[in-house]
């Protein structure tokens, strides 16, 4: 799997910190198990933590060293989760993983069909994030908007054009309130997209904007 | 409000940086390798001096920063607690070739905070942000061990602009995510990923190469 595009270097930091909401969390944890880069970029971003940790001026601290000692014995096996870049399933096959995630099968979801070619179901929300499935017919159009917050998109099949640019399989669009677009599912097949949006996307067009309260979006 | 430093004097060429073919000791290099050593005396023969000298060096600094994530102390002590029992029973799981010590703690106490604040601790939010990231970079409250590293992450702090190292001391002194501190700081969402990514890469290329 080649991957062009990948979320800034912030939301990787805000991954590696723990700092998100679970839809964003989830859809990153997608991308990061199918892209070397960015988990070499969390691997970075921690290195990084333990050293400007050490630039802190020291506290008093409590506790007995030996009383952990005495109290406590080592153990020789088991696991231990530690590195948030080796915290994720590992794999090429990104349309797989995320239905690990779903545990279910993208077929099996509650598909709204909203107009134009496209399908939708919304998975997941919290703290104001939404995470929802895209599903379009080649050559979809969708309507152009802009975004009222944040809004990660993962290719999970298919590809799509936003601009000048494409999107495919992998690969994350990273827009916000200062990005409109108008993407374009490319002519060779499906595009079956993740995402997460805050708050309300806003259409320039009068009939997304109709159905927008239904949908939700 | 002052700002860490309001000059910069450190020479953009980085002398105390090692790199690949530089015979030059590097004491900061030192002062981690050691710290590593100490973990894989830890790790290999259960040994108490060891655990006890890590104890001392790690306990004080992440107290400081689980307390500047927005703990209260009788919980950072606890968590701190949590740590070091981890860093003595799993010692066995730690790879010095995959990570340093301070690395492999440092991301220990950060997987414990995730858990803490997921299980429904609020973060305690009510100070001063910029009071918390101002002493980063004083060096007349070190104790003498800490010198070498304290001066060479400075040096590399120094290195961005104060712009970007604001950003980046509220990343990782305070926790906050990227869509905190552009409310915090007034700034366009934009221009605090644009910050960040020239911060971090910044330091990742002056970073490539140390041990």
């Amino acid at each position: 799997m080649s991957i062009v595009h990948h979320p800034s270097e912030a939301w990787l930091l805000d991954y590696a910190l723990g700092n998100l909401s679970e839809p964003f969390e989830a859809v990153l944890r997608a991308h990061v198990g199918v892209c070397s880069t960015c988990r070499d970029t969390i691997a970075f971003a921690e290195r990084l933590g333990g050293e400007i940790l050490h630039t802190l001026p020291g506290v008093p601290a409590m506790g007995d060293a030996r009383a952990i000692c005495d109290d406590h014995e080592q153990r020789r096996e088991g696991m231990l989760a530690v590195s948030r870049a080796r915290d994720v399933a590992v794999t090429d096959d990104i349309e797989q993983l995320v239905q690990m995630y779903l545990d279910s099968s993208l077929d099996a979801l509650p598909w709204r069909q909203i107009g134009r070619g496209l399908r939708l179901c919304r998975l997941a929300e919290q703290d104001g994030a939404r995470m929802w499935m895209l599903r379009g017919t080649p050559g979809t159009v969708l309507p152009e908007h802009g975004h009222a917050g944040s809004e990660l998109t993962l290719v999970l099949k298919g590809a799509y054009f936003c601009g000048s640019e494409i999107f495919r399989a992998g690969d994350i669009e990273d827009a916000d309130e200062n990005i409109e677009h108008r993407p374009v599912i490319t002519r060779d097949g499906e595009c079956i997209c993740l995402a997460v949006t805050e708050g309300r996307l806003r259409f320039r067009e009068l009939a997304p904007r109709l159905v927008q309260p239904f949908v939700g979006i | 409000m002052r700002m860490l430093r309001a000059t910069r004097h450190v020479s953009r060429t980085m002398p105390n940086i090692v790199t690949l073919g530089d015979t030059t000791p590097d004491p900061a290099a030192a002062e981690r390798a050691a710290e590593t050593r100490l973990l894989e005396r830890v790790r290999d023969a259960g040994d108490r001096a060891a655990f006890e000298r890590l104890f001392a060096l790690f306990t004080p600094r992440l107290t400081a920063w689980i307390t500047a994530q927005g703990c209260e102390p009788t919980t950072a002590e606890s968590v701190v607690q949590d740590v070091m029992v981890t860093a003595w029973t799993r010692a066995h799981l730690f790879d010095g070739a995959k990570a340093s010590a301070r690395t492999w703690m440092y991301t220990l106490a950060r997987n414990r905070m995730i858990d803490h604040f997921r299980a429904g601790e609020r973060r305690n939010r009510a100070h001063d942000g910029f009071a918390t990231i101002e002493p980063v970079l004083r060096e007349d409250s070190e104790p003498p061990e800490r010198d070498a590293n304290r001066a060479r992450v400075a040096a590399l702090l120094e290195e961005l602009p104060p712009e970007q190292r604001r950003i980046l001391l509220l990343v990782y002194v305070e926790g906050r995510s990227h869509r905190e501190i552009a409310e915090m700081l007034g700034l366009p969402i934009g221009t605090v990923k644009s910050r960040t990514r020239l911060a971090f890469n910044r330091l990742r290329k002056l970073m490539e190469g140390e041990a």
